[in-house]
């Protein structure tokens, strides 16, 4: 199991992947917040919101079949969630489904909320596109997330695969002794095997903190390669900020 | 619904849920760093991979159905609540950022309710299960489950009290369907986390002996937020039930003779004789609390 088919891009040369992991995720918090607080109604703005994103995708050489690929199963789920939406608001009735009313109300809220929703989902699959797990990190690492999440989320990504790769030996090794018939037998097969994994993984990470302490770890991972910021990247994140910034102001004026 | 896409939530609800949880996130990194001490990236690291991992195991609940665990109660009761949030935390940034699942400008929401309201809540309805019931093995588990279903519903009454801060949905929609819907994905939560803490106790109990108990003092706190727990569910469903539910429903379409020969209940429909739908809500919260209190001090005489 691994990551990385998300981010087939991060090696792509373009003016994306030169602005270094912290001002990519600033531009992406910056963008999905601009989008995710726009209120109901502006649709210009989301208009303008989303014509940013695909740009940037297209500047960072991801192909619009591939974002939209992306965006489906996250989409899936959006949509999934706000369905009530349009029957649950009051309001004047457009069509009946059953004992149900899809009201003009709701069809508006659901709209909105869909739109915003699918245009806010464009800059997080952009930088995953075009950002390493390890790029990631250290991003996250410069924005000051706390130092203990992201030193768990260093060791969880090097340990994920072991622990996945692990659980996927122990099923294998149950089916092949035909374990688990039936749904109760099954339910505690598989509560046996969690919990064998819950404790392999406790035991790696007591066996890895020593392995650490030994190479002189003292609670805080070191960084191989420190970030370069550009004066280009610098303007490149303020230029794409203050623009997204201006367009989500826009749409509050009277 | 416990990972709130964007574009559901208002501005000021946003910009008030990340400021919350950066606040329990704070004092969350400082408790677990004096917790767990440098091992804590590790620990922590390790936990993390489990939780990603143990979601992908599709449990069957036998109605031709399956449920996957959720983890947060589970890391409370393995690590304690602080070291738990940052866990949870870990999750929901990297389904966030990677997989898209959550909004990453509802992040702050989402840590709010997944990792700060239902990690805590079920670390303290732990400690209450623990010092109430005891430290065997069944009491062990009984806490367990008990504070993942909890957990999992404060999540969903967390989730329904922001969308309808929001503005999105009315209160009644939102707290039958998203909190309603977690009551009983709370259930599941609930088996599954009781199932894996039991076999963690009877082939690797060191895991839990970790956790130190509860001292008298606790008690005290704990008792408190319990009736704080149990006095937002019951308000919410006073709520949520000025409609008739599943079975009022069922019995008037069948007009069944055994309904009518009920006896009235003394708080019907949440009415009081005096004071109305208050009283009968602080009465009821005041009965539960008598209840659970009663139920709590006879299983400690039992214990031996």
């Amino acid at each position: 199991m691994s990551f990385r088919h998300l981010d087939r891009f991060a090696q792509v040369r373009s003016p994306v992947t030169r602005v270094p992991a912290a001002g990519r995720v600033f531009g992406t918090v910056v963008l999905a917040l601009a989008t995710a607080t726009l209120p109901a109604g502006a649709w210009v703005q989301l208009g303008l919101l989303a014509a940013v994103s695909l740009a940037l995708l297209a500047i960072a050489h991801v192909p619009l079949r591939v974002a939209l690929a992306r965006l489906a199963w996250p989409l899936g789920l959006v949509l999934l969630a706000s369905l009530a939406l349009l029957v649950v608001m009051p309001g004047e009735p457009l069509a009946r489904l059953g004992p149900v009313a899809v009201t003009a109300q709701g069809a508006d809220r659901f709209a909105m909320v869909m739109g915003r929703a699918m245009v806010a989902l464009l800059p997080a699959v952009l930088l995953v596109s075009t950002t390493s797990f390890p790029e990631l990190l250290q991003g996250l690492r410069e924005l000051r997330v706390p130092v203990a999440v992201a030193t768990a989320l260093g060791l969880a990504y090097r340990l994920l695969y072991l622990t996945v790769d692990e659980l996927e030996r122990l099923q294998r090794a149950a089916r092949s002794r035909h374990a688990g018939g039936g749904v109760t037998r099954r339910r505690h097969l598989i509560t046996a095997i969690a919990a064998a994994t819950l404790g392999r993984a406790f035991v790696r990470a007591e066996r890895t903190h020593a392995a650490m302490l030994a190479r002189g770890f003292r609670g805080t991972l070191p960084l191989l390669h420190a970030p370069v910021w550009t004066y280009r990247a610098v303007l490149n994140v303020a230029a794409v900020s203050i623009l997204v910034l201006a367009v989500a102001a826009s749409a509050r004026l009277p | 619904m416990a990972h709130i896409p964007d574009g559901f939530l208002s501005m000021p609800v946003i910009a008030g849920t990340a400021t919350a949880s950066l606040a329990a996130l704070a004092t969350a990194a400082r408790r677990s760093r004096a917790a767990l001490g440098e091992r804590e990236g590790p620990v922590l690291g390790a936990v993390t991979a489990f939780v990603f991992a143990a979601q992908m195991l599709n449990f069957p609940l036998g109605i031709g159905a399956s449920a996957h665990l959720l983890g947060g109660a589970l890391v409370a009761v393995l690590l304690g609540p602080w070291a738990g949030m940052l866990v949870l935390f870990a999750v929901l940034l990297v389904q966030a950022l990677l997989f898209q699942d959550g909004g990453i400008a509802a992040l702050g929401a989402n840590t709010l309710n997944v990792a700060v309201l239902g990690v805590g809540s079920a670390g303290v309805t732990y400690r209450i299960g623990r010092a109430g019931l005891g430290e065997t093995r069944g009491a062990t588990v009984v806490a367990a489950g008990l504070a993942a279903w909890i957990s999992t519903a404060i999540v969903g009454l967390a989730v329904a009290a922001e969308l309808v801060l929001s503005g999105l949905v009315p209160l009644q929609p939102a707290l039958l369907l998203v909190g309603g819907g977690h009551v009983l994905i709370g259930i599941a939560e609930a088996v599954l986390t009781g199932l894996l803490v039991d076999f963690v106790f009877r082939t690797r109990p060191a895991l839990l002996a970790r956790r130190t108990p509860a001292a008298r003092g606790d008690r005290i706190r704990v008792v408190a937020l319990a009736g704080a727990v149990v006095a937002t569910v019951l308000v919410a469903v006073g709520f949520a039930s000025s409609q008739p539910d599943v079975l009022e429903t069922a019995l008037a379409r069948l007009a069944s003779p055994v309904g009518s020969g009920l006896t009235a209940a003394p708080l019907a429909e949440y009415q009081s004789p005096v004071g109305g739908l208050w009283v009968a809500g602080a009465v009821g919260v005041l009965a539960a609390f008598l209840v659970a209190w009663g139920l709590t001090i006879a299983v400690q005489r039992r214990r031996p």
